[in-house]
């Protein structure tokens, strides 16, 4: 939908606000690290940390999901690297410039962040062009700025409407825009897809993913959508109770999930008891395969294993039955009761079996992760 | 129910309608009145625009002090901040002359300083008081306002590069524009139909013209009071053209937001806030605690007389909260069900009955009884000022009868029809039940405005009724101020009782944590 993207881009040499981030010369804002070290946060008069010892690194110019179910910390983390929260102990420096930590606060005015929250938060009594511009105070230059962006995000035609007569995706294309005009060091998005519709949501998040990746700005987005984070990001870490539990790519987390909750969490999977011994699991369906990648894992006693829909076939035969079929035109998921009452997901490609015929589940995967029990 | 809307509708026009007829049948005279009220009219608009800004001013920057800021207590503070509504504004001007009459705290304080007493009179000293007591009517739809926005508009701000005041002035002020603009127009409307304070003051306004010329220059009178409603209305026609169309609000998400913090503004702002607590509750109540602490102590008071204007006080209001409720659901019932043009003439007639100042309708009943042959036997009986009360407050329970009616959705009428056959039992069983809430609350609201009228009760109560205001009052004008401090106690403590149930109960912004 940003077909004038590229166009922009070769207009922007040299860049007419002049900016210091564009150093490169070529259109690419020279963006920023963000090191996160030992961060931890708790609100007022509780002892109950929202933030737990977190550390996180994200090189200049990547993109970085921060991945969790609702409450898990990751909103208040954005925030404190906005500089919109405190933070009680660690510290947070963009570019090697500690911005939070220790008896240094740098107030949130001051970070050269750009921010997208949830709602979008156009300021309702100002104008598209006007809302852009708000960030651009007294640069010379900035009309011409806020057209820019305002084409970036491909909503070149709306600058004097006022947000109240824009549609939900609307809104978050000049609320990017809007974060983009003053040329941040660092792009935080909390949410910024959350609250639009199925489809539109899945058309704005691959523009503004085309265009950070474009800019070259580094990004952080917060969500508690998988799906959303494993698009986005070029690395995901994953909080929970507001620590972070893993950070990797999406492949790394899905294949290798360092414990069985993230496990659980990066995707659907039936957790099954096993005993581990030498190199395979014996389950209820059977000896599996045990993954080796993780070196800190067990060698032998008891275990759990997770095992993915898509790791299983089901063939005809006498073991199981199906007791529901989602139908899903690319794929189909069946579920089949062992004969022990276990219930167990199948994704399959084709609708062979209906509810009530007898089935044989296999494995077909190449291993499985295991962690102690 | 057409019927009776009609004639509920035409009850509560009759006394403006009255002193307009009158006024135009003036003739000669009229000119001559009119240029004898310009004067006051000018004094009322100056006094009333001053008290309105500045209780702008207070509420908003209270608002945000106490809803945005990183001052110590603010949940308490909060609540007595608001506090100054319970003293009606006579007694609160009452108070502070007693405060600085010989004998009096701030008279004691000020001498011990070696300073004297100032002459509290005229405009300074009503501005002061009529401030110091309407602003809550600004801090609260301001600080309403605050906890419902997003938090999200600010920090966006903040995040693009404005500070904490740039911020205030660029993005939250201009949110906060219709609530201040309600709450000043309220305050205004408040100060034009004053009267009980600007009389003991002594500044001249139409209100005080009005009462003293109500005897002896009835021409004077009349053309007061007509400019006065075209004054009042006026404003509410401007209030509700600035009003912006209703919107939903956003749903706030709940993460906490960092208060700002105020730096070396901190105790200045502190201090702030707690003189105005001082004066526009402390020194008022403690005033008020000397005077009475005194004459109980040296048995010039007892309560046992004031046992029966309290009893009067209440009776009389629960009668008129409960004819004002009664008198107004057939009114809500086809405003909300049936959106009924006949209902929305009758609903203006109602509101206009609240923005006629209440001694404009005491004064048009007055005449009115007096003249008319058959009702004449009503003059300076209860249901007269009842009638008054109702007239003048019943608008307080139309907005809470019309959130009664709302609160039985027609897919609940119906399928209570589909269940139960009998309409007295669903009337019983459904209806009531879920309306009951909002009725009382906005029964209590007339409650607590009755408990809190005077010049109504003055000029309307039978002789010899003795109600907490007009107790208060009497005393005041015979000099015992030991009885303006006990009655005056009584009514405070009356009324805060009454407004804690039913404003600062069910504020969300004063419970905000």
């Amino acid at each position: 939908m940003f077909g004038t993207l590229d166009t922009v881009l070769a207009r922007r040499q040299p860049s007419p606000v002049g900016s210091p981030a564009d150093r490169h010369g070529d259109g690419r804002a020279a963006s920023s690290a963000v090191t996160i070290a030992d961060v931890s946060v708790t609100f007022g008069g509780s002892d109950d940390a929202v933030v737990r010892s977190a550390s996180l690194d994200v090189p200049a110019g990547q993109v970085v999901s921060l991945l969790g179910p609702s409450g898990c910390g990751k909103t208040t983390l954005l925030r404190s690297i906005a500089g919109l929260q405190r933070i009680s102990s660690g510290s947070i420096a963009v570019d090697g410039v500690t911005v939070a930590g220790g008896k240094t606060f740098v107030a949130p005015e001051r970070r050269r962040v750009g921010m997208v929250f949830q709602d979008g938060a156009l300021f309702p009594h100002l104008t598209v062009e006007q809302n852009v511009a708000f960030g651009l105070r007294g640069r010379s230059g900035g009309a011409e700025r806020v057209a820019e962006v305002l084409e970036l995000v491909d909503m070149g035609g709306f600058g004097d409407r006022l947000p109240g007569t824009l549609s939900g995706g609307q809104k978050q294309r000049v609320a990017v825009a809007r974060a983009l005009a003053p040329e941040p060091a660092v792009l935080l998005l909390d949410e910024p897809f959350s609250a639009l519709d199925a489809g539109l949501r899945v058309q704005v998040r691959r523009d503004v993913k085309r265009l950070i990746a474009r800019l070259g700005i580094t990004t952080i987005v917060v969500t508690h959508d998988q799906e959303e984070a494993f698009a986005l990001g070029e690395r995901v870490a994953v909080m929970s109770g507001g620590s972070i539990q893993q950070v990797g790519t999406p492949t790394e987390l899905y294949e290798q999930p360092s414990t069985p909750w993230v496990a659980e969490f990066m995707g659907e999977g039936i957790r099954l008891a096993g005993q581990l011994d030498d190199g395979r699991v014996t389950t209820s369906l059977g000896q599996l395969p045990a993954r080796t990648t993780n070196s800190a894992g067990p060698t032998s006693g008891a275990v759990d294993v997770i095992i993915r829909p898509e790791q299983l076939v089901v063939e005809a035969g006498s073991e199981a039955k199906v007791v529901d079929v989602e139908y899903y035109g690319h794929d189909v998921r069946y579920d089949v009761e062992l004969r022990g009452g276990h219930l167990l997901s199948v994704r399959a490609l084709r609708a062979d079996f209906a509810v009530g015929d007898e089935v044989n589940v296999v494995f077909a995967g190449a291993d499985v992760p295991v962690w102690p029990r | 129910m057409l019927a009776h809307v009609a004639v509920l509708g035409v009850i509560f026009a009759l006394p403006g309608l009255f002193i307009f007829t009158r006024t135009s049948q003036l003739g000669d005279e009229l000119g001559e009145t009119i240029s004898a009220s310009l004067a006051p009219l000018g004094r009322t608009i100056l006094l009333s625009a001053s008290v309105a800004s500045t209780a702008v001013l207070l509420g908003t920057s209270l608002a945000w002090l106490l809803m945005r800021t990183a001052l110590p207590a603010r949940p308490s503070l909060r609540v007595l901040v608001v506090l100054p509504l319970v003293l009606p504004s006579f007694v609160g001007a009452a108070a502070f002359l007693a405060a600085l009459a010989p004998g009096g705290i701030l008279h004691g304080t000020l001498d011990l300083i070696g300073l004297e007493a100032p002459r509290f009179r005229g405009f300074w000293a009503s501005w002061i008081v009529l401030s110091l007591f309407t602003f809550p009517y600004v801090f609260l739809p301001v600080a309403a306002r605050l906890l419902a926005l997003p938090p999200s508009l600010e920090e966006s701000a903040r995040v693009l590069g404005r500070g904490s005041v740039a911020t205030f002035f660029a993005v939250t002020l201009p949110q906060l524009r219709s609530a201040i603009a309600s709450g000043g127009l309220l305050v205004f409307l408040y100060t034009v139909s004053e009267f009980g304070a600007v009389q003991l003051l002594g500044y001249d306004t139409l209100t005080r013209v009005i009462f003293a010329s109500r005897l002896s220059d009835r021409a004077t009178s009349f053309t007061a009071s007509c400019i006065l409603i075209v004054l009042a209305g006026t404003v509410v026609l401007l209030e509700r053209l600035s009003r912006p169309p209703q919107r939903a609000n956003d749903p706030v998400r709940s993460h906490p937001v960092e208060p700002q913090q105020l730096g070396r503004w901190r105790l200045p702002a502190l201090f702030f806030v707690l003189f105005v607590i001082l004066m526009g509750l402390v020194v008022p109540v403690a005033s008020l605690a000397t005077w009475a602490w005194r004459g109980v102590r040296d048995g010039r008071v007892g309560v046992d007389g004031l046992l029966g204007a309290a009893i009067n006080t209440s009776v009389v209001g629960v009668i008129t909260s409960v004819v004002a409720v009664i008198a107004v659901v057939p009114l809500a019932v086809l405003i909300v069900r049936h959106r009924a043009r006949s209902a929305n003439v009758a609903s203006i007639a109602v509101v206009s009955g609240f923005a006629v100042p209440g001694l404009v309708i005491a004064l048009s009943l007055v005449f009115w009884t007096l003249n008319a042959p058959v009702i004449g036997g009503l003059y300076q009986t209860l249901p007269l000022l009842i009638g008054a009360y109702v007239i003048h407050f019943g608008s307080q329970a139309l907005g809470a009868a019309e959130d009664a009616v709302r609160a039985v959705p027609d897919s609940l009428r119906e399928s209570s029809q589909l269940l139960e056959t009998s309409a007295s039992v669903r009337l019983r069983r459904v209806d009531m039940p879920l309306m009951r809430p909002s009725l009382v609350s906005g029964g209590g609201l007339v409650l607590l405005s009755t408990v809190k009228e005077l010049p109504a009760t003055l000029l309307l109560a039978p002789i010899g009724f003795r109600t907490l205001a007009t107790e208060v009052w009497g005393s005041y004008e015979d000099g015992f101020f030991a009885e303006v401090g006990v009655s005056g106690l009584i009514l405070v403590a009356l009324s805060a009782m009454l407004t804690w149930v039913l404003v600062l109960r069910r504020s969300d912004a004063i419970r905000a944590s």
